[in-house]
Parts: structure tokens; sequence; C-alpha cells
């Protein structure tokens, strides 16, 4: 956005002054740079003695305390647990990531090949789970997955079932996860194939590219923004999801998310609760930092939608 | 902690008792001591009428109330039959869990009349300044509250907080599998816990998978609370091999009577609703203890309506309406002679009646300073961790 | 026919359309093209030859008939596996690759060397006049540019085909020109056969050793240009290429009769051409084939328009109910004036008969 304005100009016609763009920014600052402010803030607090809030007295402690543990016996030690806990979030969504990836490609692709009046009824058809809520829909994929749902009962019937076991394993962790991401890895990439000039793949065949090598040096680069985007909106909100991990991996897969809740709960430590989000926003911050880096450096442009 | 499912528990006599298990844990006393005969509500009759004279009451009023509560927890058909009676105008708002509550109440949200605190976040938000004390025993349906459930600990006396449900955290067991059939206590459920192969189920609560992995230890329930790291290192020693297949709050009334989970830490309501569909489930009092909550009615500080709070929270503490309450929750609730009220199903289920003999295995959910709910987390943490 | 470089025999191709009927692209076309020509196939948008240069390159699948490289078939292998490129109308140049990459594409399919690869991109590059250009990406080449890289990319896999798909026609009228020059060069350096698709009968007539020209899914005539243009077979090729009067005229017993009432003897007309008996029929005459006379006019009318153009005048010219355009010198004639009378004929043997 330029900054430049002629003075007292009547302003090009379709050119809207940039005070109309004032009430986004102050919701922009409300919605997003408050909040983050405040966590910033509750980080640098103290506990009360109440636990719950915060204590207005500055303290390091909740920093220390993701790296250092105050042992039971006395001794304190380098504190792997939360690492390890960002390093289950890092990998699920990871591997979130990859699966809504490899199945969403095609179906993207499947749908901007479609003739244009099937398109906007498929694209409507992805973003139908967004009418209902996330939590009912992990409950319906809960039942589907269990050992009395539909899949146990077709393997039972076929007797191979008996040691069926998806649920509460972290196979169901990533089976939610790339159920509940893969919308947001359809849409974009769809937005970049359906611009996508398929002229491109005719001349690839054309010099000798066979299918997977069309797909592979042309197809791909081609959707390379949609890509991009749709792993920035997979890869990041997964980095931060703990009803998944909860309801499907029967609490087991433990990520992030789910100790943040628990600090703000149970265990009423809001500071720490606090420095543990600001930990994994300089992750997520540093993730990003390097996808757009990548992007910048290749000449890319990214579309979100 | 989400343990407001709608589930069938009863009071009896009893279980009144289990009450004044409450009184005695909060005031350091023994527990041993308290016989079941004594609570009996006969022998609570002349304590409810220590009640102060009633204040004056209007019996209907105008406008509106805002009630918060747990999710799934007051039947909005009796909220429609208040406002029949009253002409008061009820709003609900509901939570999940009381830091929920506490956080937005802290945040500074005004316009609630009514809230429904357990326990100990009774005795917290009282600590804070946070509740109004509209002095509950001046109430004229104050001589209702069962004996011992007036001195409190987290009130006692009742002048901030009205009875509401209570129930107790235990152990449901699928009898016909062997591998845990024979669960008695706290430590059985651990051990079972630690074979690959067996079903454990629990709940993903802090507060009360750390409790129980200390009575297992043998830790006593008045020092459940204490900062001695010993005990929470045995806690943490005993969790190490503990891998159940679930740790999830929600979803283990499905789990067991599917069959899927076998032996779950579960409150002794969820259990009786096991017990409905497949009546091979038990609850197990577990022998090295169990802990028992209780929720409240309590008025907030800057309530823009005190004397319609005043008026709903004594219309609750009416026997009729405490006994209403309880066949849509499920749960026990304190006011004497709500009996008649109750759903036959409820006051006879041997799920719910706690035996003479359980008792003294019954101590409230402890309620602990920031030391030792450190200590709890860092117990919690490295368990879960350990998954 | 089996001599033919390229052999096209009875391909038809049809398509289903979006309300379920079927469009005939393709209709039994046969066709054959020789080694080292420079072949334009010719027609109006729709008239099946992009479809035709499709199925020669692999694109699409004839539904019926066969497509012959050097006598073996190559109909049904996959268009990577043929020795035929393409020059696409949109270029299509891969926009995430530089020039050189899109070059070396080909050839890297074909796991040459990358000794090989590098020299024959850069003889590629040198061949289309783009040398020290190679590290650019195709957005920020000119359509000229991009155009040349099109080619060069196509060029670098040396095939025995080479196809373009209206490769001119997204270009200025000067640079296709030049292009039109340099496509010419390059096809005569090269020795290989070229398939050029245009909608333009004038390109078609610079650039093509022999035309086809398409209608309606059929080839009406394949020729070399001047063919085409001194004889067309019908009307709908007489008008297409270049500029002609279709005049509907009747035969009598002195001759054709015009609109208007003038008269042109027989003997006058070219002479391959068909003449019925009697009835109507029509006749094309170039404008530039007619010229001012003073007795036997075959054109009488008035003059409605006079358009100097430099070298030539057009005179439209309404004979009867029709208007007949006349290009004449524009030195050494009277130029009649709008409302004079005049009468024109076409000279000797340049009029012919188009069917009816």
């Amino acid at each position: 956005m330029s900054k430049v304005r002629a003075p007292k100009s009547p302003g090009r016609p379709g050119q809207a002054s940039s005070w109309l763009a004032t009430p986004t920014l102050v919701f922009l600052i409300l919605v997003i740079l408050l909040p983050l402010l405040i966590t910033v803030v509750y980080s640098f607090l103290s506990q009360p003695s109440l636990g719950t809030g915060v204590k207005w007295v500055f303290s390091t402690d909740a920093y220390r305390q993701i790296f250092v543990q105050e042992k039971l016996d006395g001794t304190t030690a380098f504190d792997t647990r939360y690492l390890k806990v960002l390093w289950n979030s890092f990998y699920y969504a990871g591997i979130a990531t990859i699966t809504t990836l490899l199945l969403g490609i095609p179906v993207a692709m499947w749908i901007a090949t479609r003739p244009v009046r099937f398109r906007a009824m498929l694209v409507l058809a992805v973003t139908l789970p967004f009418w209902t809520s996330v939590l009912i829909r992990t409950y319906a994929v809960r039942q589907i997955l269990d050992e009395t749902g539909p899949i146990g009962g077709f393997l039972k019937i076929i007797g191979v079932g008996n040691s069926y076991q998806i649920l509460y394993t972290p196979w169901a962790t990533i089976i939610g996860l790339t159920y509940t991401f893969i919308p947001f890895m359809i849409l974009p990439v769809y937005a970049s194939a359906e611009r996508f000039d398929f002229r491109y793949a005719e001349a690839g065949y054309d010099l000798g590219a066979k299918r997977w090598t069309v797909l592979r040096r042309i197809v791909i680069p081609g959707i390379r923004p949609g890509i991009i985007a749709g792993i920035a909106l997979v890869f990041i909100p997964g980095l931060g999801s703990f009803l998944q991990p909860d309801m499907l991996g029967g609490g087991k897969t433990n990520m992030i998310a789910n100790v943040i809740a628990n600090n703000f709960g149970q265990a009423r430590n809001w500071p720490f609760g606090s420095a543990l989000s600001v930990f994994l926003l300089i992750f997520t911050v540093l993730f990003v930092l390097m996808v757009t880096t990548g992007v910048r450096s290749r000449g890319d442009q990214v579309r979100l939608i | 902690m989400i343990r407001r499912s709608k589930v069938s528990r009863l009071a009896t006599s009893s279980a009144i008792i289990a009450a004044g298990v409450l009184v005695l844990a909060a005031c350091g006393g023994e527990t041993t001591t308290t016989a079941p005969s004594a609570a009996a509500p006969s022998a609570a009759a002349p304590a409810a009428s220590e009640a102060p004279a009633a204040s004056a009451l209007p019996a209907t009023g105008s406008g509106e109330l805002h009630l918060y509560s747990w999710t799934d927890y007051i039947d909005p058909a009796q909220l429609d039959a208040f406002t029949a009676e009253t002409g008061i105008q009820v709003i609900l708002d509901t939570y999940d869990s009381n830091e929920t509550m506490l956080a937005k109440i802290q945040a500074g949200a005004t316009g609630y009349d009514v809230l429904v605190p357990s326990d100990y976040m009774v005795a917290q938000m009282i600590e804070l300044g946070l509740l109004e004390n509209i002095g509950v025993n001046t109430l004229p349906n104050a001589a209702n509250i069962k004996p011992n459930l007036i001195d409190v600990y987290w009130d006692p006396g009742r002048s901030y907080s009205a009875p509401y449900m209570y129930g107790t955290t235990g152990i449901g067991v699928d009898t016909t599998d062997p591998a845990v059939s024979g669960i008695a206590s706290w430590k059985d459920y651990f051990a079972a816990g630690s074979v690959a192969g067996n079903s454990l189920d629990v709940l993903k609560d802090q507060t009360e998978l750390v409790s129980a992995a200390l009575r297992a230890g043998g830790v006593a329930p008045a020092d459940l609370c204490s900062t001695d790291k010993a005990q929470y290192a045995a806690a943490q020693e005993l969790l190490s091999t503990f891998k159940p297949k679930v740790i999830d709050s929600d979803g283990g009334i499905e789990r067991m009577v599917k069959g899927s989970s076998k032996a779950r830490m579960a409150w002794n309501g969820s259990v009786h609703r096991m017990t409905v569909e497949n009546p091979n489930i038990q609850f197990v009092y577990p022998s090295d203890g169990l802990n028992l909550w209780a929720d409240n009615f309590v008025v907030p500080v800057g309530a823009p309506d005190l004397e319609n709070a005043k008026i709903f929270i004594n219309w609750m503490m009416g026997p009729e309406q405490a006994g209403v309450a309880s066949n849509f929750s499920g749960y026990d609730n304190g006011i004497i002679d709500s009996d008649p009220f109750m759903n036959d199903s409820l006051k006879t289920d041997p799920g719910v009646v706690v035996p003479a003999d359980k008792v003294a295995l019954i101590s409230p959910t402890p309620s602990c300073g920031q030391e030792a709910r450190d200590l709890y987390t860092e117990v919690f943490t490295s368990w879960q961790s350990g998954q | 026919m089996t001599d033919a470089h390229l052999d096209i025999r009875q391909v038809t191709k049809t398509f289903p359309t979006p309300e379920g009927g079927v469009v005939v692209a393709l209709d039994s076309v046969d066709l054959a093209i020789a080694e080292g020509e420079f072949f334009v196939m010719l027609g109006p948008s729709g008239c099946g030859k992009t479809s035709l240069l499709r199925c020669i390159a692999g694109l699409e699948y004839p539904d019926s008939g066969e497509i012959l490289l050097d006598g073996s078939r190559i109909d049904d292998i996959p268009a990577y596996a043929r020795p035929v490129n393409t020059v696409f109308q949109s270029y299509a140049l891969f926009p995430h690759m530089s020039v050189a990459q899109n070059v070396a594409f080909g050839l890297e399919m074909e796991r040459l060397p990358k000794n090989e690869i590098k020299s024959r991109v850069a003889a590629a590059l040198e061949q289309v006049k783009l040398t020290g250009l190679d590290r650019r990406k195709p957005t920020q080449l000119s359509g000229g540019q991009q155009q040349r890289v099109a080619l060069a990319r196509a060029l670098a896999k040396q095939p025995k085909v080479l196809l373009l798909d209206e490769p001119l026609s997204a270009l200025d009228l000067k640079l296709r020109r030049g292009m039109q020059v340099e496509l010419k060069r390059l096809q005569r350096e090269t020795g290989i056969t070229f398939v050029f698709v245009t909608h333009d009968q004038e390109e078609a007539m610079t650039m093509g050793d022999r035309i086809a020209v398409f209608n309606e899914g059929k080839i009406v005539q394949v020729g070399s240009p001047q063919e085409i243009y001194r004889r067309p077979v019908n009307g709908f090729v007489a008008d297409f290429i270049g500029e002609t009067n279709l005049i509907k005229v009747t035969v009598g017993s002195g001759g054709f009769i015009f609109p208007g009432g003038g008269v042109l003897a027989r003997e006058l007309l070219a002479e391959d051409c068909e003449v019925p008996a009697a009835g109507e029929c029509l006749l094309a005459v170039r404008p530039e084939d007619f010229e001012l006379v003073d007795t036997d006019a075959a054109v009488v009318g008035e003059v409605v328009d006079v358009i100097f153009t430099g070298g030539l005048i057009r005179l439209h010219v309404r004979a009867g109910d029709q208007e007949i355009v006349a290009a004449l010198p524009s030195h050494g004639v009277v130029v009649p004036a709008v409302g004079d009378q005049t009468r024109l004929r076409p000279i000797t043997k340049a009029a012919r008969t188009v069917g009816s």
C-alpha cells in the first residue's frame, strides 16, 4: 500500500481514501495485536498465590520453567518435556501437512479440470464441513473410527477386524488432523490450479515428458503458490490443534496446545501458559519467515484464496 | 473438568454422610468418627432450625436474572417454571469448567446474577473478593440445607453459597474382564494400567489423577495438599508405568458401555449411567480413598439484580425444586426432604448409594495452594509427556 | 501416396458439445505432406485445421483414420513419444523456468548428456537470435522474444515435423512480417518439415510452399499459393483467399449475362473451368483483374465509391443488384468519379466459374 498521496487532490476515480481502511485497522489491532500483546505481557509476570490470573510483578520464571525442571528430588535438570511436546506438535502438524498435500492436490486438480458449471458445486462441497462445528465433526470421526463403527464392523464382517484399533492411537490423531485441515489445502491449491493453464502440460507432453514428469516438473511448480498457501494454512493452525490429540488420540499424543490449555485451566499457571504460547508463536513466526523468504527468492506470488 | 453429564445418582441418607466428611476434613479433623446414624436427616433437623429468622424476601419479582452455569446442568423447563411462578425471566449462559468461569469473572465480566462454582472454587472466589455476601443462611429456605453441608470449609455457616449437586470420583469396572475385575483400589487400577493390552481409561484431570496416585501411595486425605516432595516423587514413580488406553474426560460412558474400555476413573453418576446400559459395570470405591465435590449457587460482586438472585437461590433450595434438579442432572443435592420428589431409579441405585462401610473412604477433592498445585502440575506433566 | 513424409488418411475427429450434441471437427480428412515442405493449413476458425494439428502432435486422438510418419503409424503412440514438436499459439513457455531451462526441457526428457544439452540449447538460441537472454524468465521477455523461445524449444528437439499453431497471431503486424521471413529462413536452414496453421490467408500465401484450405472439417483444396489463388475450386476458396467478386451470372447463348445487363463472352473465361449449359452460375473475378473498356463491357453500372490506396484505385460499381469492386492502376487511366457511369470487363482468362 502506497503512502504517497497528492495533497488535496480529488483522487482518481475508484481510488478510495486511505482513511476508509481505519475501521479495519482498528479491528485488526483489537483482535490480533492486543491479545498477542497481553499474552506476551502475561508471560513476564508472576503467578498469584491463588493461581488463576497474574500478579503484576516482573518475572522470567515462566520462561525458565520451559527449559529447567525442578525435579521432585530437589535437583534441577534441563527440561526436555516441553521441547518434546513442541516436537510432537511439529511432527503431527507436519504429517498432517503431508497427508493433506497428498490427498488435497489430486482433489484440487480434479475439481479444477471439471467443467466450469460443476466447479462451484464441488468447491461448495469441499467447504461443506465448515457448516458444522469442528467439535461435532471430531465426534463424528470418533464414531467412524471406533472399533464398533463402520470400519471396525466391516473388518469384522470380512474376518480381519478382531485386532482393529485405530481410535485412541496416533493414527487417529493424524486422520483427525487430515480430515479437519484438508479443505485448507484443497481450496488454495484449487485456486492456483484453476488459474493454471493446462496448455503448459500439453507443451510438456509435446516435448517428450511423460505423465509423472509433467506433473512433477510443470504442473506442481505451476500451482506452487497454492501449495505454499495450503502448507501454511494447514501447518500453522495444525501446530496449535488440541481437539484431535485429545478426542481421537486418546489424550496420549500430547501437543503443545493441550499443555497450554492445562496451564490456563487446572494447573492455573497463566504466566507459564503465556510463555508456552509465546514459545510456540516464535516457532510459528520462524516457519512463516522461512516460507516467505523462500517464496520471495523464487519470485512467486502466494495467494491464499 | 467436565463432570456435569446427565447422570443418575442418588441422594440417600448415607450419601449425606459423605457431605459430612467434607466438613470434618476441612476442619482438619478425623473422618472416622462420623457414624452413619449421626447424619441421618432426622438428626440434622436441629441444625436446620438454627437458621436465623428468614429475612423478608418477596415471592415474586420482575425483570431478568442472568444465570451462568455448567453446560447441561440445569433443566430449562425448571427455569420456565421459575419464571411462571415469580415473573423473573432467566437468561442462561454456560461454561465447561470452574477455571473458565473464574477467568471470565476475573476478566471483569459483569451482568451475571448467579454462578455455580464447585467447592474449592467458592473458597478461592471468596478469597479474591469476587462474591457477594448475600447471607444465604438468612433466606427462608436455608432451613432446608442438609446439616452437614452448612459448615463447609469453603463457606462455613453458608453466607455466600447455597448447596446444589455433589458427587464422588471412583472407578467404573467391567466385571466380565478378568484383567480388571479384581480392581479394588487406585493402586490396583494403576497397576492394571501398566499391563500392555489392558484397556484402562482415565479422566484428563490433573487434580483427580494426581490425588488418586497420592492416595495409592498411602497419603492421608489431610496430606493431599502437602508440599512434601517425597510423596509427589512416589506418585510420579507410580504413574511412570501407568499407560492407559484413553486419557479423556469425555466419552467415557460410551467407551465403557461398548466395551472398548474396561476400567475407568469416573464420577459415580457417570458410572451409574454405564450400569444402566451395561449391568456388568460397577462403581468401585477405591480402598485407598476417593474425592468428593460439591457445587454451589453464589452471587458475584456487582450482580445487577441482587434481589432476583436471592429469590432464585431461595427457590432452588425448596425440596421440590432440588428434587427436580436432581432428576435432571442425575446427581444428589444438598436439600433436606427432596427425596420424595426424586425418581425411584435414582433413589435405589446401588452404584450411587454410598454403603455405610465406604463412607469413611470419602474426603473432599483437595483444594491446594499454589505450591502444592505446582507439584501436581509437575507430576501430571511428567506423566503426560511420558505417554 | 506411400512416399509421403506425413500421411494423413481418412482422419475423423468429433467432439461432444455441452448440450449433448456432436461437433465434427475433422471429416475423413486425407492429406499428404512431403519432407522438407513448408505446409500451411488455412481456414476460418473452427474449420478443423487446429484439430488436425493436435492429432498430429498427439494431443488429441482421432476417432478413426491413420496418421503415418515416414510410413509408420504414429496416431496410436502418445505425444511424448512422437518425433514431432509444436510451437503453441500461446507459446506455453513454462513460467517457472528460465529461457535456457525451457529450451533444455525437451532435451532433458531425451536423457541426453548435460554437455550436449548445453550446446544444443546454445545452438537453438543462436538460431533464433536470442543469445544472451538464456537466464531471463519468460515474463521478462517481449512477445516476439517469447515467440523465439518457443521456436527454439521446439527446434532444439530436432523434430521430423514442426507443428506451428497460429504462432504469429499475437504479434503486431510489423513483428509478424519479420517473423514470417525468419520462419521461412529457419525452415530452409533446418530442412525440417513445417506444418503451419493460420487463419490469415495473406500469411498463408506468403509462407506456404503448399496450402490446404479447410472448411467445416474438410479440406476444400490443396495446392500452391498460386494455384489456390488463381484456380480456386469453389466460391469459398475464391472468397477466402484474397479478394474476389463473386458475381451471379446467367448463362446465355452469347456468354455470361452479368447483373445490370453486361455480357462476358465465353472465350474470355479461364480455360480449365466447367461451364454449365444453361441457368445461373457464379463467376469469381479478382478486383485487380478488371479493366476499363469502351465496348463489350461485362459490368455496366454507376460508380458508388472511389478509394485511392496508393498503387491502386478501388472502384465500387453498382451493377444491377450487386456491387462489384475493381482495383485499377492509379496511373495511365482516367479515373471515373462517384456518380459516373462506367464500363468494366475481366481481363482475358481471369474470370472463373465457381459453381452456382
